[in-house]
């Protein structure tokens, strides 16, 4: 089985957003994802948890309202980034990511919790480790595409979106489409793993970027 | 006592049955609870199951209905699953809109009939462009007693093999269709998607087919579905405890034999169901 | 790892090999480090910084505020309710303010604070559990400089958390730089507010402007901008 090892370019931008506490803005080829953190601020009464901070994920979708299928992401994303986050920290408050669809060209969840690790990591929100999330697509020949665009998507048997945590590269979430067997499931999810560390040094690499009028000031 | 140790300390208690191998309702760590299924308990439905998967009962109903496809596929029909979690079944939903909860499990639904191709939209279509089948999968949920997912997936196969459908031909000279009661035929079935459910407990023991108490203390929850013929449909990992490779092929091969032992059972109670 | 001093950390990083002190032979963690097991874990991305003798923390562009005890922040009176004022300071929830906690305050003689009014005060408790409170006096009793700001005439505005750290470094030049050449008063919160009152409400917003600006700058680029703005100011 072969294998097409490239994602397409990715890169982002922090900071960008006056307001908000954190915000980023994610890019992988065509795909844009722009986030917003709010928090720890103040919470809902009806929402408030004793022990932890409540997360919330707002999904918004580029045109339309949000509905059944946006709720199922928020899910996931939420989960997602609550298994990252250290809540306990501060409890009984709320942290609000809002991610909006600037344009969906393919691979738009994995650009979504990519986005949202930026975002979290710009706001400051206290993290045992970072995420980062990669798709692959299956073609009919059983081939395997890195991070497809809408187009490859479209013509593949399978699409598999897999995030893993920065520290052990461990799957912390998991969401497919179409029909694979075992075998592709294993291949499909090394291929990502191994494509998950290029996003993990570009998250380093962008904290660089954005510390180094810091870094050359002190040195 | 153990009753106040347990809400006092749900997780040490938790750990103590755990350390043993054991859960607290004496089921092993790979054991799942005991499921019973009832087919065509809906006598007004097209097709209908009732499922018990220890607690948890979850009862299916498939009402079709006559409509017309879209303009982008003529040729297809429709499947619309929707999964309703009422105040009834737990003290955690309130009455009202569905929960996030109910939304999500219903969009879980829909993405595993649409995965597995379970039943081929194409099958539903009676006239190209004019007439089609839309079924309504109505999955309620009377008892809540945790892993509704994989309850809810072995009623709607249950109950979409118990499905018939009336004849339907368009009369020639009005062009209304006309139904044929007395020639029903049952749908044609092309996949078995089966769920399985596992929880992780403290990061370290995996156990399947959680309960509802499980699953509130549980560090993450991973669903995967199978067909028969050995491939995996929908892997849903919402975050939770990062998963190694390993472990994640030992799940899909349990997943594997439960789901074999789920389609013996289907097969079984529709065979013993006169019709 | 004494060696990344100064460089960056991300959120999972491991750390170790940490200077303790001679004498007690203890490490102190600050913000965005983490002990877990045996091991030291970021939380924060930024950069990492020590001090002598055993003190390491996570230098971050946090923009929201976490209360610390001790600290002296800036805050508007949102409520007043029996004997506390509701003070928001930017944080996730509102700070408590005793009436009592001014200085000369006894229970005939409330102090004339009101709704909207900005006071500068001390974290009393801060604590991730409880609400924050805050005080006017130092343990004397007395109100070495704390106590509500008169409104005749100054303006308060929002900054980075990072900027107003810089700016309450001793090796920092924008406030002696700044003060040589316009009189100004000011308050500085570190909950990134910063209130500043000049002669005229020209000088004010000179001076306002200049602290905004700054956050990137090195100390001679921040002389060099005062001077450019000190000249605009004196009409060249």
């Amino acid at each position: 089985m072969a294998t097409e090892q490239t994602l397409r370019s990715f890169g982002c931008e922090q900071n960008l957003l006056s307001r908000p506490d954190g915000s980023a803005n994610f890019t992988q080829g065509d795909t844009t994802v722009l986030a917003a953190v709010y928090g720890p601020g103040e919470v809902k009464m009806s929402e408030e948890i004793i022990d932890k901070a409540t997360l919330r994920v707002i999904f918004k979708p580029k045109v339309g309202l949000p509905g059944c299928a946006e709720k199922f992401q928020e899910r996931v994303l939420r989960n997602t980034c609550e298994s990252v986050v250290l809540a306990t920290l501060h409890p009984r408050s709320a942290i609000n990511i809002i991610l909006q669809i600037i344009q969906d060209s393919g691979s738009l969840l994995s650009c979504c919790v990519n986005a949202a690790c930026v975002a979290l990591m710009d706001a400051a929100v206290p993290m045992k480790c970072l995420v980062s999330a990669v798709t692959c697509a299956l073609t009919e020949e059983g081939q395997i595409v890195l991070d497809p665009d809408s187009k490859q998507e479209k013509e593949s048997s399978a699409v598999l979106t897999f995030a893993f945590d920065s520290r052990e590269n461990n799957v912390i979430t998991c969401s497919t489409k179409g029909c694979y067997t075992p075998e592709q499931y294993q291949e499909s999810l090394s291929a990502c793993r191994e494509a998950s560390k290029n996003i993990s040094s570009f998250f380093r690499q962008a904290v660089e970027k954005r510390m180094s009028k810091e870094l050359k000031v002190k040195t | 006592m153990a009753a106040d140790f347990k809400t006092a300390q749900p997780v040490e208690y938790y750990r103590r049955f755990l350390k043993e191998d054991v859960r607290p309702d004496g089921r092993e760590l790979g054991e799942i609870r005991h499921t019973t299924l009832n087919i065509g308990s809906i006598t007004t439905a097209e097709g209908s199951a009732l499922v018990k998967l220890g607690n948890t009962t979850v009862i299916c109903g498939i009402k079709a209905e006559l409509c017309n496809p879209t303009a982008e596929e003529p040729k297809k029909g429709f499947v619309v699953p929707n999964v309703d979690l009422p105040p009834l079944c737990s003290p955690r939903f309130r009455p009202g809109p569905p929960s996030e909860q109910a939304q999500v499990v219903s969009q879980l639904m829909a993405d595993i009939i649409q995965n597995s191709g379970v039943v081929a939209l194409e099958d539903l279509c009676i006239v190209e462009g004019k007439l089609c089948w839309v079924l309504y999968c109505d999955m309620l949920c009377l008892d809540y007693d945790g892993n509704v997912v994989d309850t809810c997936v072995i009623s709607l196969l249950a109950a979409l093999k118990n499905v018939l459908l009336p004849e339907v031909r368009v009369s020639e000279e009005t062009g209304d269709p006309v139904t044929d009661m007395e020639k029903k035929l049952p749908l044609n079935i092309r996949k078995c998607p089966v769920a399985t459910t596992f929880g992780v407990f403290d990061d370290h023991y995996l156990f399947t087919d959680p309960t509802n108490e499980e699953e509130c203390l549980a560090t993450g929850v991973l669903t995967i579905v199978t067909t028969e013929d050995n491939k995996i449909c929908c892997m849903h990992k919402p975050g939770g405890t990062p998963l190694s490779e390993s472990r994640l092929q030992d799940c899909i091969n349990r997943a594997l034999t439960r789901a074999e032992e789920v389609r013996k059972l289907i097969h079984e109670t529709i065979n013993s169901v006169e019709r | 790892m004494a060696d990344s001093v100064g460089k960056v950390v991300i959120p999972g990083d491991v750390l170790s090999e940490f200077r303790a002190s001679e004498k007690t032979s203890k490490v102190a963690l600050g913000p965005g480090l983490r002990q877990d097991g045996e091991e030291v874990l970021v939380t924060k991305s930024g950069i990492l910084r020590h001090k002598e003798p055993n003190l390491y923390w996570i230098d971050c562009h946090q923009r929201r505020y976490i209360p610390a005890k001790g600290e002296d922040v800036i805050g508007i009176v949102t409520v007043k309710s029996g004997d506390v004022y509701r003070v928001d300071i930017g944080a996730t929830q509102p700070a408590t303010l005793s009436y009592l906690a001014f200085e000369g305050a006894t229970k005939r003689n409330r102090p004339n604070v009101k709704v909207g009014d900005l006071v500068f005060a001390k974290l009393l408790v801060a604590n991730k559990d409880m609400e924050p409170e805050l005080v006017c006096i130092d343990s004397g009793g007395h109100s070495s400089g704390y106590g509500v700001i008169p409104a005749n005439g100054g303006f308060m505005f929002h900054t980075s958390l990072n900027l107003v750290r810089k700016m309450l470094s001793p090796n920092c030049d924008i406030l002696k730089f700044l003060g040589k050449n316009v009189p100004f008063e000011t308050a500085v919160g570190v909950n990134g507010r910063i209130w500043v009152k000049a002669k005229t409400v020209k000088d004010t917003i000179v001076v306002a402007n200049a602290i905004a600006s700054s956050e990137h700058m090195t100390n001679a680029q921040i002389r060099t901008m005062i001077r450019q703005l000190l000249d605009k100011l004196s009409g060249f």
